[in-house]
């Protein structure tokens, strides 16, 4: 069998009548509505940081205002609230469409998974902004809400899992390996790295079961696997099975996606120890590490370059839906940072780019470029069919919020590339004595124009996102939205 | 019977879980353990509130067409 007939054979027209099958829409309705709200929530709180750290005055001597306490609000928001309800919605909606079946474990179970994430969030913040973190990156919450997030995400296995096998159709598509993939290793990422012993049953409290860099390299190991599973295999799910749909194309490359599928789980464990450059952790840990970095060009560009050529014959497109806009350039900045990540990994660039705003920038590229992109072309592409509506209530505001998003994250990321480069030559340079040239407030008070640059590139990149949910508001209460024709518009094949 | 074996389990599971939360707030040795117990209760009442608003109201629209 051709690739190209593989490709179609997975999103292909409905043989089972979806009145038949009666999908759950409502949760992936609440999903998408959650991810808007989050999206909102983590850029709004990302701006009001990045102005704290222009004007430091912005704590205004408040504890819960104070930066630390913010940041992990703002991460946690953007990755696990704005990111994970997407994924959850659009997990939801494509393995029942791919297997044309209900979602496993009825509506309760469901809801459950949503709720119950929604709830892990909100006590997440919350304990950020009282004071209580376990201090690990992005993996902040004390071990009550990490119980409750293993309990969440395991019943989230069990609809997903319990679908797949209640399947109406013989073949798995791709999406949903990449899906089952980023629900089960960040189940047992999130166990590993949380592993810990609290003070008491009743008091939030804990310290880790491992000490020193063994707990550093658990840690990266954790840390760096949520960026391969979280932020990328469940996205790349999203992708491929949005852009088809949107493209009104087969993937390009069937036996690519599954190539792509299999080397990126495989390499992806193994990158975690290039966090830990120039540290105690032994250097052929170290080497390990930069070696599947550098190895994972391979697997990502595939996939980049499948996403792209997906586009085949439907290039047009891009001018005339400004959703598949957004994931196509998400597609591009995907291949741009996971270019850029494994460049950053060897020893000697990481010498200088470690602890600067490079990896700030780097990690926006991905998050905003990538990750943000992806979504609101799902989102873009979703509302409509979910709300039954005809079209989208304004494709020249989708336009503008796509130009005005892009140009933020232009601003964003190159303000950080100049300032990280800058901060960590400033941090090397030496006089002719043998004493270090700069002191640490100068490297800070150069910042300066460079951290306003990023604030304004937040900004717009906030107002872009008002501008969708405003539109996508529009979209499912405006009248001209509705379908034109009497009879209720087919769903198949969505 | 609209109520499921699903919906009575997660019902189920939901009032384990408002009691549990109970129970930690009612000891709580700090002000975050405290505020998770009382919130995981609360949430226990609302979700299963929606349940039930879910199962019945479902049943009672059916009832009436």
């Amino acid at each position: 069998m051709t690739d190209m007939a593989l490709g179609a054979a997975a999103p292909a027209p409905a043989a089972v009548p979806v009145a038949a099958v009666g999908y759950n829409e409502a949760v992936v309705r609440k999903s998408v509505i959650a991810a808007m709200f989050w999206g909102i929530v983590a850029f709004s709180v990302g701006l009001y940081i990045a102005l704290e750290l222009t004007f430091p005055a912005l704590n205004f001597g408040l504890e819960f205002l104070n930066f630390g306490r913010l940041r992990p609000v703002h991460t946690s928001a953007a990755i696990f609230a704005f990111g994970g309800s997407a994924l959850i919605g659009s997990c939801f909606h494509v393995v029942q469409r791919t297997c044309r079946t209900r979602l496993f474990g009825g509506d309760a179970l469901a809801d459950f998974v949503f709720w119950g994430y929604q709830f892990f969030i909100v006590m997440a913040a919350l304990s950020y902004v009282m004071g209580f973190s376990k201090s690990r990156e992005y993996a902040e919450p004390e071990w009550h809400i990490d119980l409750w997030l293993t309990i969440v995400w395991v019943c989230f296995a069990v609809v997903f899992v319990g679908t797949l096998l209640k399947r109406r159709e013989p073949h798995i598509y791709v999406a949903n390996w990449f899906f089952l993939a980023f629900i089960l290793t960040i189940a047992v990422l999130h166990i590993g790295n949380n592993l810990g012993v609290p003070v008491s049953f009743f008091g939030a409290k804990s310290y880790s079961l491992f000490s020193g860099v063994q707990d550093a390299l658990i840690q990266w190991w954790y840390g760096h696997n949520a960026v391969g599973f979280f932020l990328t295999a469940g996205f790349l799910g999203m992708m491929y099975y949005f852009i088809p749909k949107a493209a009104n194309r087969p993937v390009y490359s069937y036996r690519l996606s599954v190539v792509h599928f299999w080397s990126l789980i495989f390499l992806y464990v193994w990158a975690g120890p290039h966090h830990l450059h120039w540290t105690a952790l032994p250097d052929w840990a170290q080497t390990l590490g930069m070696a599947f970095s550098i190895m994972l060009w391979m697997p990502s560009w595939g996939g980049m370059i499948n996403g792209l050529m997906t586009l085949s014959g439907a290039w047009d497109k891009l001018r005339t839906d400004p959703g598949l806009r957004f994931s196509v350039t998400a597609v591009g900045f995907y291949g741009m940072s996971t270019f850029e990540g494994p460049v950053m990994s060897v020893r000697e660039v990481n010498a200088l780019s470690h602890y600067t705003d490079w990896t700030i920038g780097h990690v926006h590229s991905g998050a905003l470029g990538w990750v943000a992109f992806i979504t609101f072309g799902m989102i873009y592409y979703l509302v409509p069919v979910l709300w039954h509506r005809e079209k989208l209530y304004s494709t020249r505001l989708a336009s503008w919020h796509f130009w005005i998003a892009t140009f933020g994250i232009v601003l964003y990321v190159s303000s950080m590339w100049v300032a990280g480069i800058m901060q960590g030559l400033m941090w090397r340079a030496y006089d002719d004595h043998g004493f270090l040239q700069y002191s640490f407030i100068e490297t800070v008070a150069a910042m300066h124009p460079l951290y306003l640059i990023r604030a304004l590139g937040g900004a717009a990149f906030l107002t872009g996102a008002l501008i969708m949910v405003y539109n996508l508001w529009m979209t499912v209460h405006d009248r001209s939205t509705e379908p034109q024709t009497a009879a209720k518009p087919s769903m198949a094949g969505v | 019977m609209y109520l499921k074996a699903s919906d009575l389990l997660v019902g189920l599971m939901m009032i384990g879980f408002g009691i549990l939360g109970l129970f930690l707030a009612s000891r709580a040795i700090d002000s975050e353990m405290y505020l998770f117990g009382l919130s995981l209760a609360g949430f226990a009442v609302l979700f299963v509130a929606g349940q039930a608003r879910r199962v019945y109201g479902g049943a009672r629209s059916v009832a009436h067409d």
